[in-house]
C-alpha cells in the first residue's frame, strides 16, 4: 500500500550516555519521518469531471486553463488526463490530486459546478465509479425513517371563537407565553421558561415561531408547539422569513470566513438544509436580503450593484448581478415582481426612481426628480400603489420640501401624481388595502395629521387634516379604513383613534409611556403596549377594541414584547365573502346571543369564586375568633385585669366632658308681638 | 401611658405619653429599625440595623426590672446574622415576635428563650412594613416584591396576597370591615423617571377575602410610605414622601360597599 514503517529507522543503543543522545535523535528523526510524504494510493486522489466542453486541438490549451483555475482551487493537480476520440476530447476528464482529501474537496465543492449555460459539471471520486458498479443485485429496501408527526400545523385557526394568538415575552426575557386573545381576559394557550435566549418572532403566515439560542434558531409549531426543525448558526442575531414560509435567512456577526461565506445563511425550512451562505458587512439594514412577495426571487444591494437570486436554486438571476451605478435603495412591490429602486443625482444627470419587471428585467416606468437629497420607498400593501418620498433643496433656496410622487401602478403606464408638503414629514403609511394614506408632518408641538385620498381619476384629495396633534406615529388596522394616532415613548402614550370613512376620531385615550402598538391581524383589536426594554415600570399590555374602548390592562413582570401570531390567507373566495357580508345580520345575531350568554357565565364563575373564598376566609376567622375568646382571661392578667378588647370595653374609665363653642348668630325679628 | 421610639440616632427612647418627658434612653450600636409593646406594656423589644460592622439584634428589655435599663443590658439578645430585620411586630399574648427581612423571609422568635419558632418564605424582597390586625391574630406584610400578605399570627399561615404592580411600603388592616389598605410607590431615588403627574400616588384598597382591589384614593404627589386605620375604623391616615400626612374620613357608601357574591 506504501505506508513507510516508521519503527525501522529507530536503533537502539544500549550505550548509556550515547543512548540518550541517540534517543533524542531518533525521537527527531520520528517526527520527521512522520511528514515523510506517503505514496498516494493512487486511485483515492482521482476525480472524474463530466460534461466537459469536447473541444478540438485549438481551443484545448484554453480548456485545459480553465479547468486548472477551476480545480486547483481544491488541492495541487499533479496529473491531468483529457481523453480525445477522432480529434476532440470526449467531454470527461480525470484530475489526479496530491491526496485524497484534496480529490473529496473537488468533489463536494466542484460538483454541480455551472461552467456556462449548456455545461454543469459532474464531479465524482474514481473510486465510486467502483462502487457504484459493484453494487448488488439484490434490493434492499432502505430503512424507513419515523415519520415526524407534527399534527394540524394550522390548529390554531380552527379555535371554535375565532381566538387570535399572541406571544408575550416578560420576566426581562425569561419566560415566554402564548395567549389567545379573549375580549375578557387573555387564556393561555403555551407557556415556558427560558423558552428563546433574546426574542421571538413569527413566520409570516403564522406556522412557526422562531425562538434564538446562541447555537442557532429552533421553529416551533403545531397544536402543542412541538420544535420543527433546528438551524444551527452560532451567534445568530438576526432572521427573516420568505413571504412562502418556504426559507428563513438567519445573520451572525461571528462565523465568517473568506472562504466559506457564513455571515447570513439561507436554508430549507422542510428539509432543514442550508440552501446557501453569504458574506454580510453589517447589518445596520436588516433584512439584507429582500423577497418577492412569491417567494420567488429574492435579492440585495451592495456599492453599485444590485444582485437577483433565484430559488430554489439560489443561484444569480441570469448568473449576473445589475450594475447599478449609485443606487441607493430598492424594494419589491408586495403584489407583483417589480422592484423599484432609485439612484441619486449623477453630475448632470437627474436623480431616478425607476421600476423593473421580473425576470424580464425590463424597465415598465422611469421618473425623473430634480435637486433631490433624499428618497424613500413606500408601497401600498397589495402593490397597488407606490409612494416615493422626495426630500429635495429646490434651486435657489437652502431648506428641504418633501414632496410624495405618487405612482399609481395599476394603470397603463404608471402614471405618477405629485403631493407637495409644506412641512417637515414624521411619518407617512398607506391605507393596508385601500387608496388612502395619512402622514404626520409638522413640527412638535404643531403636529398635523392629513388624510389623503388616492381617486381613479388620478386626483389626491385631502380629505381631513387634524391640527395639534400628540402623535409621532401611524397604525393601520390590517383590514383598512380604521388606524390609531400614537405618540409612543416621548410623547407619553397618547392614542388617537380614527375612522378614515369619515374622519372622524372615535376615541382619544392614552397608555402612559406606550412604547408599542400592534394590531391583531383580523383588526378587532389593538394592544398597546409599555415594554420593559424601553420603561422599567408599569410594564403592562393594554387591550383595545378598534374603536378606541379599552377592554383590559394586562401587568406582566417585567414585560418585553407582544406580538401577534400572523393569519394565513384566507381560503374564502371573494363571491364567498360577498355572500357572508350579505347575511352579516343573521351572523350577528348568533354572536350577540353567545356573547351575552359568556357575559353572564363570566360573572357567575366570579361569583362562584369569592363565595367560595369569602367562605374558607370566615372559617378561618372563626377559629381564630374562638381562639381570641379562649385566651382572653390571659389578657386580662397581663393588663392588669382590665378589659382592653373592645374600644368601649372600659367606659368607667372614660371621662367625658362636655364643651360649647360659639358657630352662628342668626337675629330673627319676630316682628310684632 | 407610654410611647417608645427607635431612631437613626441610634438610640431607643421610653416617653410618657402624656407629659411628653423622656423617662428612659437606651444606646445602641447602629439605627433603631423598629420597635414595640408586647401586649402587657412591661415588655419591649427593638431592631437596630447591621451597620458599621455591627450587627443586626432583636433586643428585648423588661421594664419592671430597673436595672436592665440603667445597664443597658437586654435580658434577651438575638442576633441575626443574614438578612437584617425590617419591621416586627409583637405576637397576640407577648410570648414571640414576627420579624420580617431584608430578604422578604418572616421569622417568630421566641422572647423568651430567642430561639426561631417558625418561618415563613412567602414575599421574593425586602418586607417594608408589618402591621398587625386589631385583635393581633393577623398580620399584613407589605413588600417590595409589589404584594402585601396577609398571616395568621400564631401559626405563621399565609392567608392572602394583594398584587399590585408597584412597590408596596405599608399595608394596615381596617378594625371593622374586611378591607386592607395598602401605599407604595416607586423608591426614592427613582421617582423621577415615572409619572410627573400630580396626585398620581395612591392608597389601595382591596378586600381581604376576595384579594380583590375596589378602590384607590389619589392625593399624595409622592410615594407613600405609612398608611395606618384609626382603631375605630372610620378613618384612615397616609404619610409620604412629599412631607404630608393626609387623615381621610369614609363616606357612609364606604361602609355599605359591596362586591357581587
Amino acid at each position: 500500500m506504501g505506508i513507510v514503517n516508521e519503527n525501522t529507522e529507530a536503533p537502539v543503543n544500549t550505550d548509556q550516555s550515547e543512548s540518550d543522545v541517540t534517543i533524542i535523535l531518533s525521537e527527531l528523526l520520528l517526527d520527521i519521518l512522520r511528514e515523510k510524504p506517503q505514496e498516494a494510493d493512487g486511485i483515492d486522489s482521482v476525480v472524474v469531471v463530466d460534461n466537459v466542453p469536447q473541444v478540438g486541438p485549438e481551443r484545448l490549451e484554453k480548456l485545459k486553463n480553465v479547468i486548472h483555475k477551476i480545480f486547483s482551487k481544491f488541492g495541487k493537480i499533479t496529473t491531468e488526463f483529457y481523453p480525445e476520440a477522432d480529434g476532440m476530447t470526449k467531454g470527461y476528464i480525470f484530475l489526479e490530486y496530491a491526496a485524497p482529501t484534496q480529490a473529496l474537496e473537488a468533489v463536494k465543492n466542484a460538483d454541480g459546478y455551472k461552467l456556462d449555460k449548456q455545461h454543469t459539471f459532474r464531479v465524482n471520486l474514481f473510486t465510486d465509479f467502483d462502487k457504484y458498479m459493484t453494487i448488488s443485485d439484490e434490493w434492499e429496501t432502505p430503512e424507513k425513517q419515523p415519520f415526524k408527526d407534527f399534527g394540524n400545523m394550522r390548529h390554531w385557526i380552527e379555535d371554535p371563537d375565532c381566538r387570535d394568538q399572541y406571544s408575550v415575552i416578560y420576566e426581562a426575557g425569561e419566560r415566554t407565553a402564548i395567549f389567545s386573545n379573549d375580549a375578557k381576559e387573555p387564556i393561555t394557550a403555551e407557556e415556558r421558561a427560558r423558552w428563546t435566549e433574546t426574542y421571538v418572532r413569527w413566520s409570516p403566515k403564522g406556522t412557526y415561531l422562531a425562538t434564538f439560542h446562541q447555537r442557532g434558531i429552533a421553529l416551533w409549531g403545531g397544536e402543542k408547539f412541538k420544535q420543527i426543525q433546528r438551524f444551527s448558526h452560532q451567534g445568530v442575531s438576526l432572521i427573516d422569513f420568505s413571504p412562502c414560509e418556504r426559507y428563513v435567512v438567519t445573520f451572525s456577526p461571528l462565523m465568517d470566513t473568506k472562504e466559506d461565506p457564513q455571515a447570513i445563511i439561507i436554508w430549507d425550512i422542510l428539509t432543514g438544509q442550508k440552501k446557501r451562505g453569504f458574506h454580510c458587512e453589517s447589518s445596520a439594514h436588516w433584512p439584507i436580503f429582500k423577497w418577492s412577495h412569491d417567494g420567488k426571487f429574492f435579492a440585495r444591494m451592495t456599492q453599485d450593484t444590485l444582485s437577483i437570486y433565484e430559488t430554489p436554486s439560489m443561484g444569480l438571476l441570469d448568473k449576473k448581478s445589475l450594475k447599478i451605478s449609485g443606487i441607493k435603495d430598492f424594494s419589491w412591490s408586495p403584489g407583483d415582481n417589480i422592484i423599484a429602486f432609485w439612484v441619486p443625482e449623477d453630475k448632470d444627470i437627474p436623480a431616478r426612481v425607476t421600476l423593473m419587471q421580473l425576470p424580464s428585467r425590463q424597465e415598465i416606468r422611469v421618473r425623473n426628480l430634480f435637486n433631490v437629497v433624499d428618497c424613500k420607498l413606500h408601497w401600498q400593501r397589495n402593490g397597488d400603489y407606490l409612494c416615493v418620498k422626495v426630500d429635495r433643496t429646490p434651486k435657489g433656496t437652502q431648506g428641504v420640501v418633501t414632496n410624495f410622487e405618487i405612482f399609481r401602478m395599476r394603470e397603463k403606464q404608471v402614471p405618477v401624481d405629485v403631493v407637495e408638503m409644506k412641512d417637515s414629514i414624521i411619518a407617512f403609511a398607506w391605507e393596508p388595502n385601500g387608496s388612502k394614506f395619512a402622514v404626520l408632518h409638522g413640527e412638535s408641538p404643531r403636529i398635523n395629521a392629513s388624510f389623503y385620498h388616492v381617486k381613479n381619476n388620478g386626483k389626491i384629495e385631502l380629505i381631513k387634516m387634524f391640527d395639534k396633534q400628540q402623535a409621532n406615529s401611524i397604525f393601520w388596522s390590517p383590514q383598512g379604513q380604521f388606524m390609531v394616532l400614537a405618540g409612543l415613548r416621548s410623547m407619553n402614550g397618547a392614542l388617537a383613534f380614527v375612522d378614515t370613512s369619515d374622519c372622524t376620531m372615535m376615541n382619544i385615550a392614552e397608555h402612559y409611556m406606550a412604547s408599542d402598538v400592534e394590531w391583531d391581524p383580523t383588526g378587532r383589536y389593538v394592544v398597546t403596549s409599555v415594554s420593559w426594554w424601553s420603561h422599567k415600570v408599569d410594564n403592562a399590555y393594554w387591550l383595545w377594541t378598534f374603536q378606541g374602548r379599552l377592554l383590559q390592562k394586562n401587568n406582566k413582570d417585567r414585560f418585553c414584547q407582544l406580538l401577534w401570531r400572523p393569519r394565513p390567507p384566507t381560503l374564502l373566495s371573494t363571491d364567498q365573502i360577498k355572500m357572508i357580508k350579505k347575511d352579516l345580520k343573521k351572523y350577528s345575531k348568533i354572536f350577540e346571543q353567545k356573547d351575552r350568554l359568556s357575559q353572564s357565565k363570566a360573572s357567575k364563575e366570579l361569583v362562584d369564586k369569592r363565595r367560595a373564598m369569602m367562605e374558607e376566609y370566615r372559617r378561618y376567622r372563626e377559629t381564630a375568633q374562638q381562639i381570641y375568646q379562649e385566651q382572653k382571661s390571659i389578657r386580662l392578667e397581663l393588663r392588669g385585669g382590665v378589659d382592653t378588647d373592645e374600644l368601649d370595653s372600659n367606659v368607667d374609665d372614660w371621662e367625658e366632658e362636655t364643651i360649647e363653642f360659639f358657630i352662628n348668630e342668626e337675629i330673627i325679628p319676630l316682628g310684632d308681638l | 401611658m407610654n410611647v417608645l421610639t427607635g431612631s437613626a440616632d441610634n438610640s431607643c427612647r421610653l416617653w410618657d405619653c402624656e407629659t411628653g418627658k423622656q423617662l428612659a434612653l437606651l444606646n445602641t450600636n447602629s439605627a433603631v429599625r423598629t420597635c414595640g409593646f408586647d401586649f402587657s406594656g412591661n415588655i419591649i423589644m427593638f431592631s437596630t440595623d447591621k451597620q458599621m460592622g455591627y450587627q443586626c439584634y432583636l433586643n428585648f428589655f423588661d421594664l419592671r426590672d430597673p436595672q436592665q435599663i440603667e445597664d443597658n443590658q437586654p435580658y434577651l439578645s438575638i442576633p441575626c446574622n443574614d438578612a437584617k430585620i425590617t419591621s416586627a411586630v409583637w405576637g397576640p399574648l407577648g410570648e414571640f415576635v414576627n420579624a420580617g427581612h431584608e430578604n422578604g423571609e418572616i421569622n417568630q422568635f421566641s422572647a423568651k428563650s430567642g430561639e426561631i419558632l417558625k418561618k415563613a418564605k412567602e414575599h421574593s424582597r425586602q418586607i417594608n412594613d408589618i402591621q398587625t390586625s386589631v385583635d393581633l391574630t393577623m398580620f399584613i406584610s407589605a413588600s417590595k416584591d409589589n404584594t402585601a400578605k396577609l398571616f395568621d399570627s400564631t401559626s405563621l399561615e399565609h392567608i392572602k396576597t394583594f398584587k399590585t404592580e408597584r412597590p408596596v411600603n405599608s399595608a394596615a388592616i381596617s378594625p371593622i370591615m374586611d378591607h386592607v389598605v395598602m401605599g407604595g410607590g416607586q423608591e426614592a431615588m427613582e421617582v423621577t423617571t415615572t409619572s410627573t403627574r400630580i396626585g398620581k400616588f395612591e392608597a389601595r384598597f382591596f378586600h381581604a377575602a376576595y384579594e380583590e382591589e375596589f378602590g384607590r384614593v389619589k392625593g399624595h404627589f409622592g410615594p407613600i410610605n405609612c398608611v395606618a386605620f384609626h382603631p375605630d375604623g372610620k378613618s384612615y391616615s397616609s404619610g409620604g414622601e412629599d412631607g404630608y400626612v393626609r387623615i381621610h374620613y369614609f363616606d357612609p357608601q364606604y361602609f355599605d360597599f359591596e362586591l357581587e357574591a
